[in-house]
């Protein structure tokens, strides 16, 4: 038993909706009844065996190979098991995910793990925008899981997130936490202007303090938080790269809305 | 029948009989040692017994800053109660009083189980509003503003109904002095043993009872076959040599732990054997109808 492989061979022509693939949904199939599958997103019909070959049977650990920023709904709705995408991946991926893990050894495209509610999403390079954001049709953001973003996350991240873990290596663009409910988002590095927009709670924690600081933010200086090292722990047994220590400053905001979320700038 | 005797001192062939309690474990933690154990101490306080304390508590032991959750010093505290209802409300009323009170406390669970007490969940309100949830490994937390910051409260722990209270051992001897250092001994010996406290002061009680009185309404009535003083004047149990009685109580989370406790607690009495003037081990029972729970002496030791 092998993971079970699929590899673009060859330039699709069009978007791809992955989401029928999924280590639930491919559980016990033939490679025949893969590859009929139809994935083609226009009117001219598309399957799994017109632009990927298959490797491969072990389902539960599913692998895309050579995949590009067309290849959405990767994960989408994903319940169990593990995907693992070698390559890019286009929108949506993990959207509305609820267990289960997904990792990218590339970017991904716009709304990854939209609307997620559990699961584990590790994307090494960068991601576009809304990532852990409202995916269409649903009322809030991300409500479960963790979201590993090794590089630069795009504007929007984790827009009306409620609840659940966003990690960015490599800094955001605009409006990084906009309209949050609750939930934690971590970044290191570079972030956009107007970080926390319309925060109703929750926590933006950063490494260092934003160029472009939003005026409905109140400083409550420097602070110890006990929670800090809950959430190091957690961080160190899952991913060793982010250090929190106990100390931050503490803004809360955002005093146009709520006001009960805070930005953390680590000290 | 041989009377069974280690080191000179007779263990008298009895059991101790025990209720089933329902339990907790709580872990408390603080910036330092000192501060962890005196949250602990101060809500373990007044908790010797059910009959009017309301909960039976302890500390269970001391946490290096390795062992607990956010890395700081603590300490884990176990209490235990009659019904759950009744501990639900020690719980909150203990540590809303005396660990939320203190300063840069913070309180976790320190028992998984299916079955849940409330812990920051009733707690939270203190913050009026201003009070934030976490949600960290699966685990929620609150996370209530106080005058030194925040006070971390997780929103849970688990309860155990497996928890077994009043396993104990009498301590018979020639002396005071060496019926309370034997004992002492023991309840060092005791602090060992994960999963068990011993909740009276320092771990002994000199007033042991009996259930009933000859006056009305009260309870629970000093236990005359045990006070030397009244040697010949009652059905007594003590040989005429004997001045001091004193019983160990021991509350744990499981049956097996109280065994173990007691196992422990008979070998530290008997170190020093009958010179030291310790003379019989005995237990506290009701003639086995009361309580499902009876630990022999004899296959505890053995």
């Amino acid at each position: 038993m092998s993971a079970l492989t699929l590899e673009l061979r060859t330039e699709p022509g069009q978007r791809l909706d992955l989401s029928p693939l999924t280590p639930a949904a491919l559980a016990g199939m033939k490679p025949k009844g893969i590859e009929a599958i139809a994935i083609g997103t226009v009117r001219e019909t598309l399957t799994v065996g017109d632009v990927f070959r298959l490797k491969g049977n072990e389902a539960a650990k599913l692998r895309f190979a050579g995949t590009n920023d067309t290849c959405d709904f990767i994960g989408q709705g994903l319940s169990q098991g593990e995907i693992v995408v070698d390559g890019d991946a286009g929108a949506y991926l993990g959207s509305k995910m609820r267990a289960g893990i997904i990792s990218v050894s590339g970017s991904a495209g716009a709304l990854a793990g939209a609307s997620m509610r559990g699961g584990r999403i590790d994307i090494a390079r960068d991601a576009g925008e809304k990532a852990g954001g409202v995916a269409v049709g649903e009322a809030h953001g991300m409500r479960g899981g963790r979201l590993l973003i090794g590089g630069k996350a795009g504007a929007l991240l984790g827009e009306k997130m409620r609840r659940g873990l966003i990690i960015g290596g490599g800094g955001a663009g605009d409006y990084a936490g906009a309209r949050m409910i609750a939930g934690t988002i971590l970044l290191r590095g570079r972030i956009g202007r107007w970080a926390g927009y319309g925060l109703r709670r929750g926590s933006l924690i950063v490494d260092k303090q934003p160029k472009d600081l939003l005026p409905t933010f109140g400083d409550c200086g420097v602070l110890e938080f006990t929670w800090l090292r809950l959430l190091d722990k957690e961080l160190k047994a899952t991913d060793g790269r982010f250090r929190l220590g106990s100390r931050a400053r503490r803004l809360v905001g955002d005093m146009a809305v709520l006001g009960k979320g805070e930005m953390l700038i680590l000290a | 029948m041989a009377k069974l005797k280690i080191k000179g001192v007779e263990i008298i062939e009895t059991f101790a009989e025990a209720f089933p309690m329902v339990g907790t474990r709580i872990i408390i933690t603080a910036p330092t040692q000192k501060w962890a154990m005196i949250a602990a101490q101060t809500m373990t306080g007044f908790a010797t017994s059910v009959i009017a304390c309301g909960a039976e508590a302890g500390i269970e032991r001391v946490l290096p800053p390795d062992e607990t959750l956010d890395g700081r010093p603590g300490v884990a505290v176990l209490i235990f109660a009659m019904e759950t209802n009744k501990l639900q409300v020690q719980l909150r009323n203990r540590v809303g009083q005396c660990v939320l009170t203190s300063p840069g406390s913070a309180c976790y669970a320190g028992l998984e189980g299916e079955k849940k007490l409330k812990l920051g969940s009733s707690l939270r309100f203190f913050g009026d509003g201003w009070q934030m949830s976490k949600v960290i490994g699966g685990r929620r937390f609150w996370r209530i503003p106080v005058m030194d910051g925040e006070f971390v409260c997780e929103q849970t722990t688990g309860l155990t109904k497996k928890a077994v209270g009043g396993g104990n051992l009498l301590v018979l001897g020639r002396s005071h002095r060496a019926v309370l250092s034997a004992s002492e001994r023991a309840v060092k010996a005791i602090k060992d043993v994960p999963d068990v406290i011993t909740p009276f002061p320092g771990g002994i009680v000199r007033s042991g009872s009996k259930v009933g009185s000859k006056y009305k309404g009260q309870i629970a009535s000093t236990n005359d076959a045990y006070c030397p003083t009244l040697k010949a004047a009652v059905n007594t149990a003590l040989p005429p040599y004997v001045e001091a009685v004193m019983e160990i109580v021991i509350d744990g989370l499981s049956a097996p732990a109280i065994a173990k406790a007691m196992r422990a607690g008979i070998y530290a009495i008997i170190k020093g054997g009958a010179g030291e003037g310790i003379t019989h081990i005995t237990a506290g029972n009701y003639g086995g109808n009361l309580g499902p729970h009876h630990f022999h002496l004899k296959e505890i030791i053995a």
